[in-house]
């Protein structure tokens, strides 16, 4: 009899232990959970459950939560993040001021706009790279609208073709961070300078 | 009479030349069937109008099928290609008309085609309009050649399998005739009644279970197997790896990232300048889900959620997979800008995945092991040419990340 008991002892052990591991919509089993959940902000583990980890809560919050939550209530959906206040203005580390000409006025970028850095290899370089980040799977790589995007989103132009082949790198600046025709705007994923590089780039396939 | 039938045949006389005049125009610019006309027209086309039109679909611009039917004329079309805003501001009605129908999109004007270019890319359209709309793409190609091998590997395994069966059978049987080998050979002999007993009490069930044996080899068994089992289980306390969570939407970057080769760069935008790779925002999605709305494996239905995500501006609440406990600081930039990792190595084959996985264990074991073993990329960069010299003076292996401080204690965690 005892025997009988130790093996179904081992067995239940055995079948506890090995559910700890991770697989699917499970998690697995977490030591010290209070180590996995943040207490301060951090991206992409927001709890919006208020009663999340009551069960180890050992310390008074003011406001009563558990020790799981880590939301700000009083941003819309309690987002921790918030977008920049209307009327404040961002530099990056060149000190650039954001871009300011408004999205209509491409003729005006194109005829004024100049680009800020040199015309080193190195930039083309990093523009090069850069471009087979941000637009190679749509313009192709050599620019010929031919990318394996473009196989399902219509509308990809050709680089070289006549309407296209003698704009300037401010068209191409101006076009990037707002779209054009079917285009949408890139300008929150590449940042000013990054998207200079790419416009020398793409002067270099104009050739 | 005869003045009345003179001024008539004079009033109608220009309308009649217009006519043969038309005639012979119309004859002088057929368009050709010919292969070559329509190859050259098939590359201008695709070169110069393809951004903004199609044959057989309306896009920025009309469908170009059977354009050269329903236009004014083919003279028409060769001076709005060459000049589509004079045409347009000369006051003609059909330009007009069209200019107003596409939210007065004025059309670029080629000024270096030729006529015979036009020519030839009216060929192609004609082509084109001949053949009719094209018929659904093909199904998407399986992942038929791998699972083909997996069956290979796996009918490899079954032929061992039966073999290894048949040898134990094989044994048995063996047995079973040294068996009766030997109680025929001391059934010959002189023996006591309890020898006999003993040889001819009979093998059931109950006597092997029962024998000291049997039962030394099923504890052996189960103790070690269950001692195994804890370890393992002990061991994956704390460890996510395999953790597959279901998203809010049913996003595969086996389509993404494999079919269309989209970089990874481009929608994990921070992973060259922060600590977080982060998570693409709504109005990325959007930079092709704006046209893109029939899905490859879902159809219409998840592309749908996020258009209504941008539409009520609400953003989607993706699942966390790879979390590192508090105590731990890590970096995407300085791996992957800095150490020019590609993301496979942590992450896996992320392109073949249709729900992501957690692919490494991310146990501190795990970092160390690749900073024992990677070395450092110090190639362009005089900052490191002193550690380098100073390095190769001491040591005959390449520099690793632990030579330079990966295993410090504060790098990760303070």
């Amino acid at each position: 009899m005892r025997f009988i008991l130790s093996f179904v002892l081992v067995l239940s052990a055995v079948a506890l232990l090995t559910s700890c591991g991770a697989g699917g919509d499970n998690q697995g089993s977490e030591y010290a959970p209070n180590m996995y959940h943040s207490v301060a902000y951090e991206p992409y583990s927001q709890i919006v459950d208020e009663d999340a980890g009551r069960w180890l809560t050992s310390i008074d919050y003011p406001d009563g939560h558990a020790e799981f939550f880590n939301s700000n209530k009083f941003n819309p959906f309690r987002m921790n993040l918030r977008e920049a206040p209307e009327n404040t203005v961002s530099r990056n580390k060149n000190g650039w001021l954001p871009y300011r000409i408004p999205k209509d006025s491409l003729d005006y970028a194109s005829r004024t706009l100049k680009n800020p850095l040199d015309s080193t290899a190195a930039v083309v370089a990093d523009g090069k790279v850069l471009y087979q980040m941000y637009c190679n799977h749509c313009h192709g790589p050599k620019g010929e609208g031919n990318g394996k995007v473009s196989e399902k989103y219509n509308g990809v132009p050709n680089y070289n073709s006549d309407a296209l082949k003698n704009i300037t790198e401010g068209h191409i600046f101006h076009v990037i961070t707002y779209g054009k025709n079917l285009m949408w705007a890139h300008g929150s994923q590449v940042s000013p300078e990054d998207r200079w590089k790419i416009a020398r780039y793409v002067k270099t396939l104009q050739k | 009479m005869t003045k009345n039938f003179i001024s008539s045949a004079c009033k109608f006389l220009p309308i009649v030349f217009v006519f043969a005049l038309v005639n012979l125009t119309s004859h002088a610019q057929e368009i050709s069937k010919e292969a070559s006309a329509i190859a050259a027209g098939e590359s201008l086309f695709n070169a110069n109008c393809k951004t903004c039109h199609r044959v057989h679909q309306k896009l920025i611009g009309p469908a170009l099928a059977n354009v050269y039917e329903r236009a004014p004329s083919i003279d028409w079309i060769k001076s709005f290609i060459k000049n589509s805003a004079g045409v347009i501001a000369g006051g003609d009605e059909y330009a007009n008309k069209l200019y107003n129908e596409f939210n007065k999109t004025q059309m670029t004007s080629f000024t270096t085609l030729k006529d015979e270019d036009i020519m030839n890319v009216l060929a192609y359209i004609q082509s084109e309009t001949e053949k009719g709309p094209a018929v659904a793409a093909a199904p998407a190609p399986g992942s038929g050649p791998t699972s083909e091998e997996g069956g290979q590997q796996s009918a490899y395994l079954n032929v061992i399998l039966i073999g290894m069966v048949l040898i134990l059978v094989l044994l048995l049987v063996i047995l079973a005739f040294l068996v009766s080998a030997l109680k025929r050979f001391l059934d010959q002999k002189e023996l006591s009644a309890e020898d006999k007993e003993v040889i001819h009490s009979p093998i059931t069930i109950g006597t092997i279970s029962r024998s000291s044996g049997f039962i030394f080899i099923v504890v052996f068994l189960v103790g070690a197997l269950g001692f195994k089992a804890v370890i393992n289980g002990l061991y994956s306390v704390g460890v996510q790896q395999g953790y597959a969570p279901k998203q809010p939407i049913a996003f595969s970057h086996k389509i993404h990232a494999g079919q269309y080769e989209i970089d990874c760069k481009y929608c994990h935008t921070g992973v060259m300048k922060g600590k977080s790779a982060t998570i693409p925002s709504v109005n990325i999605c959007m930079n092709c889900h704006n046209q893109i709305r029939q899905g490859t494996l879902t159809g219409e239905s998840e592309i749908a959620k996020i258009v209504s995500a941008w539409d009520n501006k609400k953003p989607i609440e993706w699942v966390r997979i790879h979390n590192l406990p508090d105590l731990a600081y890590f970096n995407h930039s300085q791996h992957v800008n800095v150490g020019g990792l590609a993301c496979q190595t942590c992450h896996g084959p992320i392109e073949t995945m249709d729900v992501v996985r957690q692919h490494s264990l991310l146990t501190m074991g795990w970092c160390i092991d690749c900073h024992r073993k990677t070395d450092v990329n110090t190639k362009g960069n005089a900052y490191y040419d002193n550690l380098v010299e100073l390095h190769n003076t001491a040591s005959k292996t390449p520099m690793k990340v632990e030579d330079m401080g990966g295993l410090e204690c504060a790098k990760c965690h303070y």
